[in-house]
């Protein structure tokens, strides 16, 4: 970790960051769903891959935490809502289960294509905890690809939500590949084996025959995700922040 | 959904080679459904080794008390209608033995 120069180290640093967020944001929206899922099966299903994905972020904070020399329950819970890096998918709130199911549908995916690369980095701790990762990941594919096609075939109403959320989605979510800051150095320094706008074209070719499966039609317009899209964040996103900070900010420095 | 929900009963190994036991049971439209939540009900804390997912519709239930209770005193057919430590000291009577000290000896 110290052999790393400071350039490469500070970009590594973004790099876990928007991951880590990309998961601690999603488990926070879709454990909304405790209580309220559609069956009692799928609440516990829906609550227990949730924490599967706080779970992950808490090993990528603990990453960077090592790496910045900082710690990750203040990195989790101690900043701004601003300073967040979560890709524009995860802006939105919960809404239904349609708008969740393709929002994870379309995470779920693009997740897989990102750990896959990363699998191959030359940073070790990374490439061994993407391994890991993709082994949990697995389940969660199997699961929303299994909701999506359930809606897809669902009836009009739940067929008309699911292609409405994935519409609404579609442009956000090419945002889950959106350049880093320094992505040029983590590319050189093989710690990301291939860019981000490679992985998204991956990550098309691989969800386009999954959405035809479905009868699904694939949005025709794929715009590459801007160099802002993980620093815009909405009202939504500052509430949920609100939510996920209370307690931590209620007794500041506290030891739980 | 309701209306099409089915009842899979649920069986898990808790260990290689250990017996399949059951579970409980998970309710789902379908067996691809039925898979999922049984892993989340009965294998997600990584307490199986392998789960068996089955419709109850596919099990057929034998509860008919002639069959299974019948009237008559059938102990004999139990393993423990034969007490071997009865029938043991019916014969050391019989050949005079001291019963108590021979299944001492016996580690009784």
């Amino acid at each position: 970790m110290s052999d790393l120069e400071p350039r490469v180290r500070s970009a590594l640093a973004e790099l876990l960051l928007s991951m880590a967020d990309d998961e601690f944001v999603l488990g926070f929206w879709d454990s909304e769903w405790t209580g309220i899922a559609p069956i009692l099966e799928e609440d516990v299903a829906m609550s227990s891959v949730s924490q599967d994905e706080i779970g992950h972020a808490k090993a990528l904070y603990e990453m960077l935490a090592a790496l910045t020399d900082d710690n990750a329950d203040r990195i989790a819970f101690g900043r701004p809502a601003d300073a967040y890096r979560h890709a524009p998918l995860m802006n939105h709130p919960r809404t239904d289960w349609a708008f969740s199911v393709a929002r994870r549908f379309l995470y779920e995916n693009a997740d897989a294509i990102r750990l896959e690369a990363l699998a191959r980095s030359s940073y070790t701790p990374l490439a061994d905890l993407a391994v890991k990762m993709r082994r949990e990941e697995t389940y969660h594919l199997l699961h929303f690809d299994l909701w999506l096609r359930r809606l897809a075939d669902g009836g009009p109403d739940a067929r008309s939500r699911l292609i409405g959320a994935i519409d609404a989605l579609w442009g956000d979510a090419q945002g889950v590949f959106a350049p880093l800051v320094g992505e040029r150095d983590l590319l050189t320094a093989g710690i990301l084996p291939e860019s981000l706008d490679a992985m998204r074209l991956g990550w098309l070719a691989r969800i386009a025959p999954l959405l035809e499966a479905a009868g699904l039609a694939v949005p025709s317009v794929s715009l590459p995700p801007t160099a802002d899209a993980r620093v815009r964040h909405t009202a939504d996103f500052a509430w949920l922040h609100g939510e996920f900070t209370m307690v931590a900010r209620s007794e500041a420095g506290a030891a739980w | 959904m309701g209306a099409r929900d089915k009842v899979w009963e649920v069986f898990r190994q808790e260990a290689e080679g250990d017996p399949m036991v059951h579970g409980g049971s998970v309710r789902a439209p379908d067996v691809e459904l039925a898979t999922h939540y049984a892993r989340e009900f009965y294998g997600r804390r990584q307490e199986s080794e392998r789960l068996w997912i089955v419709p109850r519709d596919a099990i057929t239930e034998l509860d008919d008390p002639d069959l299974l209770k019948p009237p008559f005193d059938r102990s004999f057919k139990r393993p423990g209608g034969f007490l071997l430590k009865h029938k043991l000291e019916a014969a050391r009577e019989r050949a005079g033995t001291d019963a108590v000290t021979r299944s001492e000896e016996l580690g009784e």
